[in-house]
């Protein structure tokens, strides 16, 4: 902003009659915000405010800016989008701690983590005004309120902790009654590029007016404010006779002298991630209460990595075009030909529609089961080492295959013609159905009639896989297996797969 | 070649590929539909997508369809029936069997019959086996076995990398039966995967080794020819409802010199909206991928206030989400469009299924008096014009416009002719200038003469420095008001600025007789099914007219007229009747409704039945 801007407070003053209670905490931070920002070197017409639902919410229409007083907890919303669609502008959000940390607590805390370019004054006054004095997410455990006659039961918010927790890049802490402190903190809070999260103490007169006392009175504060600054050690009191030094991990409030000095204090450091977090712990009346910039970091803001983008895009594609849009896809042309009708052909490129099925799947981390799926499919039968086969002539005797069977202990007989080849097979089964308690005569009784003809056998160089669908598709436990020749060279059983996958992925 | 297989000229036909969602099926459609748009047939497709991404394989939850309506003739619908299917494995031809033609060709992969597929599918006997298909042509080809043979010699990929190009051999052999040529997608394999060579030498081989297969083997006895269509001269592509939707809305925003801001939260089926704007950004799309669908909304707003071309797109159930920020962008009026793909509810409802049954969450889903306009397309390129018509409403009445799309419009295809940017009218848009000190007040909402709407002043503009929210107003200055003549006033130009649309809009056209016996009146993406037909019932010498909204509030200013020339007035649509509700309610007269509540598109047959159960 080169142009050379004289306003004053009065500038921002709008013609609206100012309603908050007599005595309200607003009325000063209202004050310090239009003496304010005649001082932060932006044009008026591109400062807006916006705000939610709440007391301090009718802010805006108390500013002669733009602004929009939206609706309860969604002014970060509104203010990101107004970002992105203007980063020239200086966008103010006014909330409080139930506009800003109940209802609307997921969008400060995203509006914070993306670093847009917006100023957010959180009024903390720990208490509901509007509606008339219920307990707020920062009141403390067992405030007795209208909504909590014995006391509420919750653990209060830390808003300082929360936009830690969201890695803001700037945050502050002010009280409503220290103007030269908040106006400070205000004009920091105004230059800094990225998110800005300032926590002001406000007094609520009607509805909790003890909540910052010790704080918000001249003749004590001093004593219990710890006023940050960077790169200088952690001295507080009226006297500068009290610093933080730590112990330990943790804060604690020291005398100086006795041998205790400066050096040994903690030194302010607005870069340094763990320091905030320690100053966030730190509640007052226990400690000091923190104030002044907590942390301040540079980081690039969420609407310069935007504008980044649209300029690279425009330097490799070049500034977007209609036409070549509507042509990113395969083209046909159809022309006319005469009455019987057209001609058609490919006219344009081709697009390159993503398959995300196929690509997922290639990408996808092979898992147990198609790792075992894959030993199926790659592993031969000839793994599985398969035993010999026990044949059986297709004229035996089905007294002869019995006895076979129960000499050899098997459950299934290879059963072959003249020529050695394979013509049926015989099993438990066979002899389980059609065989006990149907044939009387097992010595005349001849195999053929009773095995299964022509089974279906496969060759040792299948994957394992195919043995294990036959056995699926037919119910078969047992499967001969031939040579090229179809005579029988071996027999598999479904035991002897699970046996093989056993050994694989002992 | 095979002498003896013969060649049966159609007119249309319609595939359906069905598979598990990791088989490829949703590609291996959109190659088929590509190649046929490219050999010049007109086309109409419906994916029907699996509502688990990761169903378990071979589930019927995970089965994966898409289906492909081509024909050498104009078509509005992606088909009733397949009369062709390619079923991958037991749980696809279960959940498409029933939707089967009686009579059709199915083609299934045997290898994938196995015992624990079945089991899957919930088959208790081998449907190859039993008499489950009879009345059927089943055509079994071990495709697996088949592919993995003809990829053999591809040392470098693992039988299961061979087997995902399994689906390019069932494309080929589909590309046999319907004398389609392989080009298009060869060419595509090679582009697609330039930096996989043994990928593109297996998908090559598959597809070459499917459409020999075809060739050589005497498993088909039959082969079809579609010719192409008679489609007006002209360039054409394929373009889905998202695509036309995201391309409709870049179009606006640079007919009105403004950046795009799309604010959004991820939500089934509207977010390929957003993976089309995204990669926009030399178009100075600025796509916002907010926290939720509450954020998304009041970004747009911000967005809007700070004089972009701010949009969102979301379903039914962010919708109900972005009512609240919906009420205040009225009260605000300030333009901007929001774009809902329905799908089926209440509540989570069935993601990945179509149906229309946020038309009067649409008209009524806020607190308070707050009237939006509501547009639908009525067709998956309709979707493009209905974007910049949405905007040019949203400038005019400066006031939020609520877009009606569908699941199925969204995933749905067709092919769009390509129209020439310099066409389309510039949106104009006027920016109250800046002012001095001396110069009268800036007055918010001081209202445009003919169309009410109010200015719309962008920060950034000296001396135009204004506040406004959600609370009551007073008119023109727009401070807060709780007169109760402000409220009435307030709440009345609103609405009728809104109603006035109407004058600006196009009159309802009415296919069919100017009056008779019948008229049916639809809106949104059922226009093919109902089209098809009313143009049937009329072939069939029906005293039936159609008319097809596009405009649901305002409603067509001729609408009424039109309604009292029929003796009989029905509304099909894919809800509960609620089109049929708000017409009874706008005009008081009879008007039967037909709904459908099956999250499926109507078929013909079905609204030629109705046509003829009422006519009798
Ligand atoms: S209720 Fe409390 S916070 Fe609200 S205006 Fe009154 S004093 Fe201020």
């Amino acid at each position: 902003m080169s142009i050379p801007i004289t306003l004053n407070r009065k500038d921002f003053v709008s013609d609206q009659t100012v309603r908050w209670c007599p005595g309200c905490g607003d009325y000063a931070i209202l004050a310090s915000v239009q003496k304010t920002l005649p001082d932060i070197g932006v044009p008026k017409e591109n400062i807006v405010f916006i705000s939610g639902i709440g007391c301090s919410s009718r802010f805006p229409y108390y500013m002669n800016t733009y602004g929009i007083h939206s609706i309860h907890g969604r002014a970060p919303t509104l203010a990101t989008g107004l970002a992105i669609a203007n980063p020239e502008l200086s966008v103010w959000v006014v909330t409080g701690d139930g506009d800003g940390l109940s209802i609307g607590g997921n969008h400060l805390i995203h509006a914070i983590r993306r670093n847009i370019n917006l100023n957010i004054l959180l009024f903390n006054n720990r208490i509901y005004g509007l509606t008339k004095g219920q307990y707020s997410p920062t009141s403390r455990t067992g405030t007795k309120t209208k909504s909590s006659p014995m006391g509420s039961l919750e653990q209060p918010l830390n808003p300082i902790a929360l936009a830690m927790a969201a890695e803001a890049t700037f945050i502050a802490r002010s009280i409503d009654a220290h103007t030269q402190h908040l106006n400070e903190t205000l004009m920091a809070a105004s230059q800094h590029k990225g998110i800005s999260f300032v926590e002001i103490y406000q007094n609520c007169v009607i509805f909790n007016p003890n909540e910052w006392i010790g704080l918000d009175d001249r003749r004590v504060r001093d004593e219990n404010i710890l006023y940050l600054e960077h790169g200088k050690p952690m001295i507080f009191g009226k006297d500068m006779d009290k610093g933080i030094r730590l112990n330990g991990f943790r804060p604690a409030v020291v005398q100086l002298g006795n041998g205790i000095t400066e050096d040994d204090l903690l030194v302010h450091d607005e870069t340094s991630t763990q320091l905030a977090f320690i100053l966030a712990s730190m509640e007052f009346p226990e400690f000091p209460a923190p104030m002044g910039v907590i942390r301040r970091v540079e980081k690039q803001t969420y609407t310069d990595g935007l504008m980044n983008q649209i300029e690279t895009a425009r330097q490799i594609k070049g500034n977007g075009n209609l036409r070549t849009l509507y042509e990113s896809a395969d083209l046909w042309t159809v022309t006319a030909k005469d009455q019987n009708g057209v001609a058609s052909k490919q006219t344009g490129q081709l697009s390159l529609e993503v398959d995300e099925e196929y690509v997922d799947e290639l990408d996808k981390e092979p898992e147990v089961t198609t790792a075992m799926q894959d030993r199926l499919i790659e592993d031969t039968i000839a793994a599985l080492s398969p035993k010999a086969p026990i044949t059986i002539d297709v004229s035996a005797s089905l007294a002869k295959a019995v006895r076979q069977m129960n000499t050899h202990r098997i459950g299934c007989l290879v059963v072959t013609d003249a020529h050695d080849k394979l013509v049926g097979i015989f099993t438990e089964k066979d002899v389980l159905h059609r065989v006990v308690g149907l044939v009387e005569d097992l010595e005349t009784a001849v195999i053929a009639d009773y095995m299964t003809p022509d089974p279906i056998a496969l060759k040792a160089n299948l994957p394992i896989a195919q043995a294990l669908h036959e056995m699926h598709m037919h119910g078969f436990r047992h499967i001969p297996l031939v040579d090229d020749e179809h005579r029988p060279e071996g027999i598999i059983s479904f035991r002897d797969v699970v046996h093989h996958l056993k050994e694989r992925f002992a | 070649m095979n002498e003896e297989t013969e060649f049966k000229e159609l007119d249309s036909i319609v595939v359906r590929f069905a598979g598990d969602s990791g088989d490829g099926m949703q590609l291996t459609g959109t190659q088929f539909t590509n190649t046929s748009a490219v050999f010049g047939n007109d086309i109409s497709t419906m994916p029907d997508f699996p509502a688990e991404i990761r169903a378990p394989a071979g589930t019927l939850a995970g089965v994966s369809g898409f289906q492909v309506n081509f024909s050498n003739k104009d078509i509005l619908t992606p088909g009733d029936s397949p009369q062709v299917l390619v079923a991958m494995n037991p749980a696809a031809l279960k959940a498409s069997l029933k939707d089967l033609e009686s009579g059709g060709t199915i083609i299934v992969n045997t290898d994938a019959f196995t015992q624990t597929n079945l089991r899957k599918a919930d088959y208790a006997m081998n449907p190859l086996e039993d008499e489950s298909l009879v009345g059927y042509h089943v055509i079994e080809v071990p495709l697996t076995t088949l592919n993995r043979e003809a990829l053999k010699e591809i040392e470098s990929l693992s039988t299961k990398d061979k087997d995902r190009s399994q689906n390019f051999f069932a494309l080929g052999i589909v590309f046999w039966m319907f004398e389609r040529p392989m080009e298009t997608t060869l060419e595509w394999v090679q582009k697609k995967f330039a930096k996989r060579p043994d990928l593109i030498e297996a998908n090559t081989k598959a597809l070459q080794a499917g459409y020999f297969f075809g060739d050589t083997t005497r498993t088909f006895q039959q082969r079809y020819r579609i010719r192409p269509a008679q489609l007006p001269p002209g360039t054409y592509r394929k373009v889905t409802g998202n695509e036309a939707m995201a391309m409709g809305l870049v179009t606006a925003a640079h007919k009105m010199g403004k950046p795009l801001f799309y604010g959004t939260y991820p939500i089934t089926p509207a977010s390929d909206i957003l993976h089309a704007l995204a990669p926009l950004r030399h178009f100075d799309v600025r796509t916002f991928q907010a926290e939720d669908e509450i954020a998304a909304m009041g970004s747009i707003i911000g967005a809007a206030f700070g004089g972009a071309f701010a949009v969102t797109g979301t379903s039914g159930p962010g919708v109900a989400l972005k009512s609240e920020g919906m009420g205040l962008a009225i009260a605000l009026e300030l333009p901007m469009v929001i774009v809902n793909v329905q799908r089926g509810g209440p509540s989570t409802g069935l993601p990945t299924k179509t149906e229309q049954s946020d038309l009067l969450q649409a008209m009524f889903g806020r607190n308070g008096e707050s009237p939006i306009v509501v547009l639908a397309p009525q067709s998956p390129a309709d979707c493009f014009n209905i974007a910049v018509e949405a905007a040019r409403c949203a400038m005019r009445a400066t006031t939020p416009v609520m877009i009606l799309s569908d699941g199925f419009l969204a995933n749905s295809s067709e092919p769009w002719p390509v129209p020439n940017p310099d066409d389309i009218e510039p949106i104009l848009i006027e920016h109250p200038a800046a002012r001095e000190a001396e110069d009268d007040p800036f007055m918010p909402y001081a209202r445009d003469e003919e169309t009410l709407a109010r200015p719309w002043a962008i920060p950034g503009t000296r001396g135009l420095e204004h506040r406004i929210g959600g609370l009551s107003k007073a008119p023109l200055t727009g401070n807060v008001s709780y007169v109760p003549e402000h409220h009435e006033q307030m709440t009345h130009d609103r609405a009728e600025k809104i109603a006035r649309l109407a004058e600006f809009l196009p009159e309802q056209e009415v296919f069919g007789p100017s009056s008779g016996d019948l008229l049916m009146i639809s809106w949104g993406g059922t226009f093919g099914a109902v089209r098809s037909g009313v143009i049937k019932a009329q072939r069939n010498g029906r005293s039936v007219a159609h008319a097809h909204l596009r405009y649901l509030n305002p409603l067509p200013r001729n609408l009424r007229d039109i309604i009292s020339n029929y003796k009989q007035v029905i509304v099909p649509e894919l809800n509960g009747g609620q089109l049929a509700f708000l017409l009874r309610g706008r005009f008081g007269l009879n008007i039967q409704s037909f709904p459908k509540m099956h999250a499926r598109p109507f078929k013909i047959s079905e609204i030629t039945s109705k046509i003829e159960e009422l006519l009798g």
